[in-house]
């Protein structure tokens, strides 16, 4: 594959003026510019009749108090309880105590309230997946290793949720849904690329300590 | 061909380090038998250069863990190495003479990862050099992601710090601007800004992030 | 002149026939764009019907109203990404990418009728890999700034001007291959 002048390339991102190029340069230019403007064509499709019958089944998307499906969980956010895992980065505990106790670091029974460490916070995740068969969080804080922080559907809502003790920092993950698709978390707000090329973005989740400072 | 290339630029740069390498590797059963070999060396150029090796383990795992076929995943943790240099040379540059903690270089790496622009980085990094600077950078990569100018958002970060607020504290400026934004239509980003600088150092404190015993 | 955080707030105060305002005024862009990473307009529809449904239940999350475009070019990419993802490539598969309808006395880029060399083209474009693709047509179809391609693609700038001039080089070898193939 040949390179494109840096000239053309100036020119093509609105850097310099086209009249400044050669001619041979502006053959290219033009060839460029013709297919971009061939694929502007749009689809002479609509989708909107389809999707205002879909939304008009939804609640309304009203702020926070009125989610719909999402209420429960976005109260159940602010209320931390079963905690399901604590969980440790493994290098730290290949360190300590070998490689076997990595994960589930202790089963507390789940009503009980998380007890993160001077260092540790808690994380809640959630996510709406209706009809999905198992929802998993895999991430750096367990070695991305899937099957360790499992989610419930306890009302059978298609609201997956769970809790977890976290050493405080920053840590990134996905869902896992059904065991193979990989998902960003929505309620996430933050995110970065995962460098694998694809395009594909990490949720990031900032734990603070429980001792911090409110 | 051209990722080939570039894993074997990484290599002639240290030579000798694959062999320099003992014990099973943490990846061992982990990642594919193709790419192993590549990425320890990486990992293992990491070490040659001081620079912090479990991103790169981590990314490996990550890979793996999401089926990613080998030359991808060689490629990412690559480009995980590269991020981990550009971050070093930048705290280098930004506080010169001193020791580079490798606490500082997974931050800094990870904010650029997030899209902070080098010249903000630097500037927050050397604004306390000997704090951890991950707070300060994830508030800016949340102002920056809110489409606050940069500059701007690192000039209220800075702010906050002189009047007193530190760590994770420093996130919730970044909160604050967020949902000042979204109560106050109309008002423009600079106006936000200036709203919450006003507020310092008494911006609220997080609400549902933290769950006390 | 925020038309858009206008809407975005008659949705949220309960009117939500007004989604239909916003369905209207980006569908056309959003499919075109979705068309072009899929190769496919019938999968392109389902990823911006699901995007637009998902944005409307998200609505509220809408971080700044005033940018609904990007928000919804964010979540129409990340879909068609998803949809990529599990074709376990990224690239566009041969059956899917849109043949180049053959006219026998077509012999030049020139006589092609129009439809053909759209044909033509959008058969290059199917060879590139899809963050190329999503460069190219982000920048040059759907004339964005690099500002804008970065809060859409969550990607850096210096990043995408890279994507974008590798996505013209590979573009223009593409387009000899096919062109050739075609005489």
């Amino acid at each position: 594959m040949s390179t494109i002048d840096l000239r053309l390339q100036a020119v093509l991102d609105g850097e310099r003026d086209a009249g400044d190029l050669p001619a041979d340069l502006r053959e290219t230019y033009v060839r460029l510019m013709a297919a971009a403007e061939l694929l502007e064509a749009a689809p002479r499709l609509s989708v909107a009749a389809r999707v205002m019958a879909e939304v008009r089944q939804l609640p309304a998307p009203a702020p926070l108090q009125n989610l719909g499906p999402m209420r429960r969980a976005v109260r159940w956010l602010s209320r931390p309880r079963a905690v399901t895992l604590r969980l440790r980065p493994v290098w730290t505990l290949a360190l300590a105590a070998g490689l076997a106790a990595i994960l589930l670091l202790p089963l507390q029974p789940p009503t009980s309230k998380p007890t993160p460490g001077a260092s540790e916070g808690v994380a809640n995740f959630v996510g709406h997946f209706p009809g999905a068969r198992s929802v998993e969080v895999v991430g750096s804080f367990n070695n991305w290793t899937p099957g360790v922080l499992p989610l419930n559907d306890k009302h059978h809502d298609g609201v997956w949720h769970g809790t977890a003790v976290l050493p405080a920092g920053q840590h990134e993950y996905m869902f896992v849904v059904d065991g193979e698709r990989w998902v960003a978390d929505p309620l996430a707000g933050r995110y970065v690329d995962d460098g694998f090329g694809a395009g594909q973005q990490n949720s990031l989740l900032i734990v603070r300590p429980s001792t911090a400072e409110p | 061909m051209r990722l080939r290339l570039a894993v074997m630029l990484v290599l002639a740069a240290a030579p000798g380090l694959l062999a320099a390498q003992s014990g099973p590797s943490r990846l061992q059963g982990r990642v594919a038998p193709a790419a192993l070999p590549t990425i320890d060396s990486i990992i293992a150029v990491a070490v040659a250069e001081s620079l912090p090796t479990e991103p790169l383990v981590q990314k490996a795992l990550e890979g793996s863990a999401k089926k990613i076929p080998p030359d991808r995943l060689v490629s990412g943790v690559l480009h995980g190495l590269a991020q981990l240099r550009e971050a070093h040379a930048l705290i280098s540059q930004a506080v010169p003479g001193q020791p580079v903690p490798e606490g500082h270089v997974v931050s800094v790496a990870a904010a650029l990862a997030r899209g902070l622009p080098p010249p903000i980085v630097q500037r927050l990094v050397a604004m306390a050099p000997a704090e951890p600077p991950g707070p300060v950078l994830h508030a800016a990569a949340d102002l920056v992601a809110h489409h606050f100018d940069p500059d701007s958002a690192a000039g209220l970060l800075i702010d906050a710090h002189t009047k007193g607020l530190r760590g994770v504290r420093l996130l919730d400026v970044a909160t604050a601007a967020d949902h000042e934004l979204q109560r106050r239509g109309g008002r423009t980003h600079a106006e936000v800004l200036a709203h919450v600088r006003d507020m310092l150092p008494n911006v609220p404190g997080p609400k549902a992030t933290v769950a006390r015993p | 002149m925020n038309e858009d955080a206008d809407v975005v707030a008659r949705v949220l105060a309960g009117d939500g026939e007004a989604f239909g305002i916003l369905i209207r005024r980006y569908e056309p862009g959003l499919l075109r764009f979705a068309t072009r990473m899929l190769g496919n307009p019938d999968a392109a529809a389902d990823a911006v019907a699901e995007s637009l449904v998902r944005a409307y239940r998200h609505l509220a999350q809408c971080r700044d109203p005033s940018r609904l475009r990007s928000w919804l070019y964010r979540i129409t990419g990340n879909r068609c990404r998803s949809h990529l993802a599990r074709r376990h490539t990224n690239d566009i598969p041969l059956s899917e990418a849109p043949a180049p309808a053959l006219a026998e006395e077509s012999d030049t880029w020139e006589k092609l009728e129009r439809s053909e060399q759209v044909a033509l083209v959008e058969r290059a474009l199917a060879t590139l890999p899809a963050e190329k693709r999503e460069a190219f047509v982000l920048k040059h179809v759907e004339g964005m700034s690099y500002e804008e391609m970065a809060a859409i693609t969550g990607a850096r700038i210096p990043t995408l001007k890279m994507r974008v001039h590798r996505a013209r080089e590979a573009l223009l070898a593409a387009l000899e291959e096919v062109v050739d193939e075609h005489n």
